[in-house]
């Protein structure tokens, strides 16, 4: 069985402050991924993706609990991770005062790269991303659009096995966003595996194969896609248009186990658990013969991720 | 080796592309000797005594000069530290493939190359155009002592620079460190005549110690003995700043 990327298990982050009240970011976190998995951590602000991310890249050390990249330990063995990682930080990481060139050639120099390697690598990526006229720029001269895309650039110049991305697409612009996430998607294929942590659950949704939604310090959903949305109780939506809603058509509508039924006129909308029941609802609506247009979608990756943290805060509360 | 070559490299482009970075570790200090001391020695005929030994300012500032550089280009080291944590790559280069130590030793051996070069721009521009005579046979370990400064000051003010999380206090911090530490040390004056609680206050200060041994090892003023203690307790001081430094590097992210 291979190594799994990523293996965390009971992962407590304290953070301790002078007189101030002690802060528990993480609180017994415990999540694998696989290789060549592209894995989303989600969660809203300050429920520790960003401290479990600094933990798996070295950053910070853990207070309690293991977590290892690629079987390497982040506490035993920091240099044997740093060696298999690449990162996107959250922040806007480049350096100001290097021109773009310049930037990818210290990148690849720190993560052993010949010069003639570099130059290489680096025209594929200035296309990838659309770097070319900046190339003899300096980043603190550039706008922020375009230092992030030199930022993420920069991870595709070397072949480390696991890559980390923060936030990677915050502040680029429609196109750069699409290659990122396009770049994202061959990178997975070629055997990486990809970390992401984004507010943008959409790109999410688009992007990963497995995903942990924290909240509180807690793992509160993990698995693949359809996993987590099995979790909610509205993982699909039914809409209906009748040639009129009968009496008979109500009657029906009222016998099927939805978790919400609403009546609009002519249009009837209806939340149910699976799939299966949205496909016997449609064929038992077909039979009362007033039937003219169906559309069965499932939840998005935002609905889910709203009402799991609706209930954790109905728990709390 | 790679990942201090890859340090050395990163520092250097840096400097060539920012002239204003290569102004401050390498010009400022000349100029202050050239403008200021020269000045000053004009201004003072007599000279100044150490010990009860004359001599004119030149020469008593060299080894102010060259302390002052060690701790402007701790200063600079220490900017781009806080620069580098401010715009996120500093948390970049802590996920590079190496260790914490080679991060640190890449910065310090760089930072203290460039003060070498200094010390010898320092030297020759005080030898020739200055006219000061110079103790030739301490000339190594006047670079020692140079390095060990700049290691010294380095570790301390890095400490400041991973600690502090804002721009206006840091520039705030580094600013009343450079004055308070300069002005109250023997930088650039004897402190024989110095009013007493300012004087045990500048005895007490590390630049003091090194300005001190500096000036022992350029021109040959001051006790041997006194000398040694000042080394041992800038040595001491430079250890407790490493131990001190190392630890905030560790929480710094």
């Amino acid at each position: 069985m291979a190594i799994p990327a990523i293996e965390v298990q009971d992962l407590v982050k304290v953070y301790k402050k002078r007189r101030k009240p002690s802060v528990r970011a993480l609180n017994g976190v415990s999540f694998s991924v696989r290789q060549g998995e592209i894995f989303g951590l989600l969660g809203p602000n300050g429920a520790g993706k960003s401290t479990a991310l600094k933990i798996l890249t070295t950053l910070l050390q853990p207070t309690s609990g293991s977590a290892a990249v690629l079987g390497y330990d982040v506490t035993a063995q920091p240099l044997e991770v740093r060696r298999s990682i690449c990162v996107v930080v959250q922040e806007d990481a480049v350096e100001l005062y290097l021109t773009v060139r310049n930037n990818f050639i210290s990148f690849g120099q720190f993560h052993g790269l010949s010069r003639i390697e570099i130059g290489r690598r680096t025209g594929r990526i200035i296309e990838l991303f659309g770097l070319e006229e900046y190339m003899n720029q300096q980043p603190i001269d550039l706008s922020g659009g375009v230092r992030r895309r030199v930022q993420v650039a920069k991870m595709f110049l070397v072949d480390k096995p696991v890559v980390f991305l923060d936030e990677a697409t915050t502040g680029m612009d429609t196109i750069s966003k699409r290659a990122t996430l396009n770049a994202i998607k061959e990178e997975s294929k070629g055997g990486r595996t990809v970390i992401l942590t984004t507010h943008m659950l959409e790109e999410a949704e688009e992007l990963c194969t497995s995903l942990a939604i924290l909240n509180h310090g807690n793992v509160i959903a993990e698995g693949n896609l359809d996993t987590v949305k099995a979790t909610t109780v509205w993982p699909y939506y039914l809409w209906m248009t009748f040639e009129k809603v009968t009496r008979t058509v109500h009657d029906a509508l009222k016998r099927i186990p939805s978790v919400k039924l609403e009546v609009k006129g002519r249009s009837v909308e209806l939340t149910l658990k699976d799939q299966q029941m949205a496909l016997k609802t449609v064929a038992r609506m077909q039979k009362t013969g007033l039937l003219q247009h169906f559309e069965i979608t499932g939840a998005s990756l935002e609905d889910v991720f709203v009402e799991l943290l609706d209930k954790q805060r109905g728990g709390r509360g | 080796m790679k990942p201090i070559f890859s340090i050395l490299y990163r520092e250097y482009m840096i400097r060539v592309s920012f002239v204003t970075w290569f102004f401050f570790d390498m010009g400022l200090p000349l100029l202050y000797m050239l403008l200021f001391g020269f000045a000053f020695d004009k201004a003072l005929p007599g000279g100044v005594h150490v010990d009860g030994i004359a001599m004119g300012y030149n020469e008593y500032f060299l080894a102010g000069v060259l302390a002052m550089s060690c701790f402007g280009s701790a200063i600079n080291q220490s900017y781009g530290f806080f620069t580098d944590r401010d715009n996120g790559i500093f948390y970049e280069h802590l996920t590079y493939p190496m260790t914490r130590s080679q991060f640190l030793l890449g910065k310090i051996l760089f930072q203290c190359c460039m003060s070498v070069v200094q010390c010898t721009l320092t030297l020759l521009a005080g030898v020739f155009l200055l006219h000061i005579t110079m103790r030739w046979d301490l000339v190594w370990l006047v670079f020692f002592g140079v390095m060990l400064g700049t290691s010294g000051w380095f570790f301390f003010l890095a400490l400041f620079a991973f600690r502090i999380r804002r721009n206006d206090t840091f520039n705030t911090f580094i600013n009343v460190a450079y004055f308070v530490l300069m002005f109250v040390s023997s930088t650039f004056y004897p402190l024989e005549r110095v009013p007493g609680p300012l004087r045990v206050l500048a005895y007490i200060n590390p630049l003091t110690w090194h300005a001190d041994a500096l000036r022992y090892l350029t021109i040959g003023v001051g006790s041997g003995q006194t000398i040694l203690v000042e080394l041992a307790c800038f040595v001491t001081f430079s250890l407790i700043s490493f131990g001190f430094a190392v630890h905030a590097l560790q929480d710094a992210a």
